[in-house]
């Protein structure tokens, strides 16, 4: 296991340095730089003086070539320096730090409302196998697992924010918080938060629901065809307990390796989706650093966005281990 | 071949053959299969559905069609230019020559431009906007921004979306074919290092790499969007053919085939690749779908096209940004459009992994 381990390891930091030099040496390559899109740059009576420009080009490292720049900015990577945001003036760690809570709030709740509801409703779908309510069912979430969620979001906003403005059923159009939060009592504050969030979650959820729902109801109707169900089903043990026990326990391994693949997603943040909500969170800052040209921060959120994505999938192998005693990496 | 008259035998249905068999049998995807169907007439023929161009015409004693402008601006004949008709056929060909004759398209509207009022010299009124381009008589599906029709947008761009899907998924699906193949079949180093490169691309996140690949392009087209996400789309296929490959490799055929002296690019197209496609036409029915979503939502960030061409997402785009005025059918009709077509290629995906399965191929059904 730890040479696994220490081979993962390894072939990751490999992986990432290579995915790292791609996407740097593609960022450096779009048209403008950071000191293009800077607003102070738009104000001509701001306008900074040509020593100025080239104190400025100096700091950024945009006078190496990108590969040269490459390396400078892995080095300080390496000893966990980020640096600076270039659009927002404040260290690209503490941006992030500003970020994760607003991402984390939507993608954890939406990731613990789905896993609530999609294991039940696959369940559900198992037993009722070819029944009306089962078909019904399924085409409900196969539709909303074609909707686009950008489109629902859209829509949701349409009848929510704008159709049901100034009637009881009224939710926010975007943001986190309303203007005066601040000066709300903390229940005023809560209940802001929340119905903030209900839009967002709702497209987060639905598309996910049926994926989820299909995927326990795919790996149940495996696992119901084995010797060892009919023998439990023989003993005459309960329907309930061969479903949960002898059944769903089974399904658990693709579920684990599931879970590891979201991990990234937890974190990365929906970008489109956060973009319509105007939602403060990751995927909305990385679409705005590459709006301002902000490497640094580009390449802090990538290199994050990467590194969960490799944990995710060692975690699931890794998981695989405990779930399954059948496997080992010895 | 034997003269064998006196022995008929019916050769067994080939793979293909049963799996489009039980494909036909599955009701909805059949459905979504004469869908994409329907959208790729109106694809073609979308200048004769909706345009300002007389689809044929007769002006001065010749015959013209002026809407195969629409498909090539060189292709609409120069005399309309040189005879200033500025883009508006009906008023100026009656001016002009008396003698003419036009057939028009369903629906005179253009997605180019909005059509302004007395085009037909009767006076009739400009195509509105804002709240007033709500869906009426002359506006099937409304207008967007300064009075451009809707239908007509959607109608010209149901081209973009299809050509987006097939594309882009056609460029991921060689480049993923290939890779596979040449990993799977060679083996060795050549597989370890692909299937390392394959493991990189899947590894940066899809949307970062889509984004920061069109930032690079100065001035992306809607082509260059389709290569972008051709080329970050094609490893799942790749993964797919190469353990297809590794498979098949090893399998008595190809060992006969080989004692047989068959050449190396005989085995792999003619004995290897037949057999290795099934199941990368699922991942390819998905993909288009996966493309034509990501092509919208790029649009929708404002990635998208130009904004003289039209597409489902520059629509849908226009309507987010007057959101808050609440002119839903700018939102409603292309998001159905979208929806659609996403739900008829996971329909065709479904369909094509059932019908392939080997493993739901028993005779019973």
């Amino acid at each position: 296991m730890v040479s696994y381990l220490v081979r993962r390891f390894f072939i990751g930091v490999l992986t990432l340095m290579l995915i790292t030099f791609v996407i740097y040496g593609l960022i450096r390559n779009m048209p403008g730089s950071p000191l293009d899109t800077d607003p102070a740059m738009m104000d001509p009576s701001k306008m900074p003086s040509k020593a100025d420009i080239q104190r400025m080009v100096e700091i950024y490292g945009l006078d190496k070539p990108w590969y040269q720049a490459y390396f400078t900015w892995l080095g300080n990577a390496a000893s966990l320096e980020f640096g600076h945001s270039y659009s927002q003036k404040k260290p690209v760690v503490d941006l992030i730090k500003q970020r994760i809570w607003p991402t984390l709030q939507l993608s954890v709740t939406s990731l613990i409302l789905t896993y609530l509801l999609a294991i039940p409703m696959g369940l559900f779908t198992t037993v009722r196998s070819g029944k009306p309510d089962e078909r019904g069912l399924s085409f409900l979430l196969y539709m909303l697992y074609s909707f686009p969620s950008f489109v629902a979001a859209l829509f949701l906003q349409l009848i929510f924010a704008v159709h049901f403005r100034d009637t009881w059923l009224e939710l926010p159009l975007f943001g986190n918080t309303s203007s005066d939060h601040d000066m709300m009592s903390s229940m005023g504050q809560a209940w802001d938060s929340l119905t903030h969030m209900i839009l967002p979650v709702t497209c987060f959820t639905y598309g996910a629901l049926a994926y989820y729902c299909r995927f326990v109801k795919a790996n149940m109707e495996e696992v119901i065809q084995q010797d060892y169900i009919r023998t439990a089903k023989a003993k005459g043990l309960g329907p309930v307990r061969i479903l949960l026990h002898h059944a769903f326990r089974n399904t658990l391994i693709p579920f684990v390796t599931l879970l590891g693949l979201t991990l990234p997603g937890l974190l990365s943040g929906a970008i489109i989706l956060e973009q319509i909500f105007n939602w403060p969170g990751m995927g909305e800052l990385f679409f705005f650093s590459i709006g301002t040209r902000d490497y640094p921060t580009m390449m802090a959120l990538t290199l994050m966005f990467s590194i969960l994505t490799l944990l995710g999938q060692l975690l699931a192998d890794i998981l695989y281990v405990f779930v399954d005693p059948r496997i080992s990496y010895t | 071949m034997s003269d064998s008259a006196d022995t008929k035998t019916t050769p067994s249905p080939g793979f293909w053959r049963e799996a489009w068999q039980r494909y036909r049998r599955r009701r909805l995807s059949m459905f979504a299969l004469y869908f994409i169907g329907l959208l790729s007439l109106v694809a073609i023929c979308s200048p004769m559905i909706a345009g300002t161009k007389p689809i044929v015409c007769k002006y001065k004693g010749n015959i013209y069609f002026p809407c195969m402008g629409y498909f090539n601006t060189n292709w609409e004949n120069p005399i309309f230019q040189k005879d200033r008709f500025r883009r508006v056929y009906p008023r100026n060909l009656k001016r002009k020559d008396p003698q003419s004759w036009a057939i028009w398209p369903l629906v005179y509207q253009d997605p180019y431009r909005p059509v302004r009022s007395n085009e037909w010299g009767n006076g009739e009124a400009g195509n509105p906007f804002g709240s007033d381009g709500r869906p009426s008589r002359t506006n099937w599906f409304g207008t967007y921004k300064t009075g451009y029709d809707i239908f007509a947008s959607m109608v010209h761009g149901t081209k973009i979306a299809l050509l987006v899907g097939f594309v882009s998924t056609g460029i991921a699906a060689i480049l993923g074919i290939a890779v596979g193949a040449f990993a799977g079949y060679v083996g060795g180093w050549v597989d370890i290092v692909l299937s390392r490169i394959i493991e990189l691309v899947m590894c940066m996140p899809s949307l970062v790499l889509i984004l920061a690949l069109i930032a690079v392009i100065d001035q992306p087209t809607i082509w260059h969007m389709m290569i972008v996400l051709g080329l970050t789309g094609w490893t799942s296929m790749a993964r797919l053919t190469r353990a297809e490959f590794l498979k098949l490799r090893e399998s008595e055929f190809v060992a006969a085939a080989r004692c047989l002296g068959v050449s190396r690019r005989r085995i792999i197209f003619r004995h290897i690749l037949p057999n290795a496609l099934a199941p990368v036409m699922v991942p390819i029915a998905f993909g288009i779908a996966a493309a034509i979503l990501i092509e919208a939502g790029l649009s929708l960030l404002g990635f998208g096209a130009p904004p003289p061409n039209p597409s489902w997402g520059t629509v849908l785009n226009s309507g987010k940004e007057t959101l808050q005025s609440g002119y839903y059918w700018q939102l409603l009709f292309p998001g159905i459009a979208i929806f659609l077509t996403v739900l008829a290629y996971n329909l065709i995906g479904e369909g094509i992994q059932e019908s392939t399965d080997p493993r739901l191929a028993d005779p019973k059904n």
